[in-house]
């Protein structure tokens, strides 16, 4: 092909794959559903607020899970809670992801010794992408899990068989 | 070649185009796995009760309709705006003729009172017993009436 | 309006009904019958020397010698005193005449002692769990409590 040939090196075309074409436009619009249950909430708002702001990374807040790609769930799972979850996660349209805030969410947190109202970790009941540890995490790791996120959806493809 | 008309049509053809292959874009690579749990009403995570439907209070359809006609009034209002000098004093009165009808229309709307946007009253509870404490240590009952203090 | 002067006047007007005083602490209670809280406590809510119109807390107690008790603390805001009022009773018979008739705040209060102690309010209007799921099994702040292995599904130990 010596009309094509070197002629685009200067950095002036850019190519992708569907792939990569889709897993880019699904990364960089990860419309959030907040779940905020307890503390993590306020390290939640923190992020979103102007000094870390999530919203520069595509996450946009939804109250619908309709209309969301991602779950954050920020704070303790009680039990009562739990069923909740999972008619939301239910509810939510594919592809989705949950990211769990906090102690709480991956594994109890504080209660995981005498908490009997606390669900030890929300992967009991929905499966969860990134785990974000710290009690609360600090807004930053709050980003860098969103990152992570992103990183797993720009590996994905559309041939490739999911877990 | 094209009328001015034909210009604006194709314009309107382009949005059109563009919005139907968007949503067939999206329509051909979104993922389609429905399921029971997935299809439920959305009731913030609770089991659905009751109909989905529920009933509005009519001042909105009224106030919605008002709107209407003199939105149809103001936009009748924007050519005659561009063109009235050519008509001259006929025109202006022509304009004032069918402003002076619709007037009538928004005096009798606004005086029976369907522009009220009503809110209820607030109910303010009455206190049939309540305990008043003087400066002494004393204290004793009264029975609070609507006109005042009966003891 | 001391300890000792409301414990007087109660035993005057209840006799029986009113167990035992203890003045010495910091907070000085009385401790009274469990079948007749209502009484006392309307007694103690329009009497002009008392008027203890201020239920500041109830809470439930597990002794662990197989008494349960309700604690009272009441509030004057007319007359500024203040008076801890504590009703026993065992686990077999866990029976406590409700107050919620008294002081309207008592009607959770009481909810919230049923569903972490088992104590049952007589009287009470809507006696049913309140922080607990309702068909948890067991009442969770007692000291002998276990907690059940699995809830609809989910795992609830660590």
């Amino acid at each position: 092909m010596g009309l094509l040939d070197q002629r685009f090196e200067n950095g002036n075309v850019f190519i992708t794959s569907l792939d990569g074409l889709l897993n880019w436009a699904r990364l960089s619009s990860l419309w959030q559903m907040q779940f905020g249950l307890a503390c993590c909430a306020i390290e939640m708002m923190a992020a979103s607020a102007s000094n870390f702001d999530i919203m520069r990374f595509g996450v946009i807040p939804r109250a619908t899970p309709r209309q969301v790609d991602v779950m954050f769930v920020a704070g303790t799972v009680t039990i009562k809670m739990a069923s909740r979850i999972k008619r939301l996660y239910d509810q939510m349209s594919e592809p989705r992801y949950v990211i769990s805030v906090g102690s709480c969410a991956t594994c109890g947190g504080p209660y995981w010794e005498h908490g009997y109202h606390v669900l030890k970790g929300v992967d009991r009941v929905i499966p969860v992408d990134v785990y974000i540890p710290g009690c609360p995490p600090r807004p930053e790791a709050l980003l860098e899990g969103i990152m992570k996120l992103q990183e797993k959806v720009r590996k994905e493809s559309m041939v490739k068989k999911r877990a | 070649m094209l009328t001015e008309f034909g210009k604006a049509f194709i314009f309107f053809l382009l949005g059109v185009i563009f919005v139907i292959l968007g949503l067939f874009g999206a329509w051909i690579f979104r993922p389609r796995r429905p399921y029971p749990e997935k299809n439920a009403t959305y009731e913030c995570g609770e089991e659905p009760v009751g109909s989905a439907w529920i009933r509005l209070n009519v001042r909105f359809y009224v106030i919605a309709l008002v709107f209407l006609i003199f939105d149809v009034e103001v936009a009748v209002l924007f050519p005659w705006a561009l063109v009235y000098r050519q008509f001259g004093l006929f025109g202006f009165l022509e304009m004032a003729v069918f402003l002076v009808i619709l007037f009538v229309g928004y005096a009798y709307v606004w005086l029976k009172g369907d522009l009220d946007w009503d809110k209820p009253k607030p109910e303010i509870p009455i206190m049939k017993r309540t305990l008043v404490a003087e400066t002494e240590i004393e204290s004793k009952h009264v029975l609070v009436d609507d006109d005042g203090i009966v003891e | 309006m001391t300890a000792q002067e409301i414990f007087d006047i109660l035993k005057t007007q209840f006799g029986d009904a009113i167990i035992e005083t203890k003045f010495d602490t910091m907070q000085p209670w009385v401790r009274i019958a469990p079948n007749k809280t209502k009484e006392i406590c309307f007694f103690l809510r329009d009497d002009s020397a008392m008027q203890f119109d201020y239920l500041s807390c109830l809470s439930g107690m597990d002794y662990n010698t197989g008494t349960f008790g309700v604690v009272y603390h009441l509030a004057s805001i007319v007359h500024k005193h203040k008076i801890v009022l504590k009703a026993f009773c065992t686990k077999d018979n866990p029976h406590i005449q409700s107050v919620s008739a008294v002081w309207g705040t008592a009607n959770w209060h009481e909810r919230e002692v049923f569903d972490l102690y088992g104590i049952i309010f007589d009287e009470h209007p809507d006696l049913r769990r309140l922080l607990m799921p309702d068909d948890w099994e067991g009442h969770p702040l007692r000291k002998d409590y276990k907690v059940q292995e699995f809830y609809h599904g989910m795992k609830v130990p660590y």
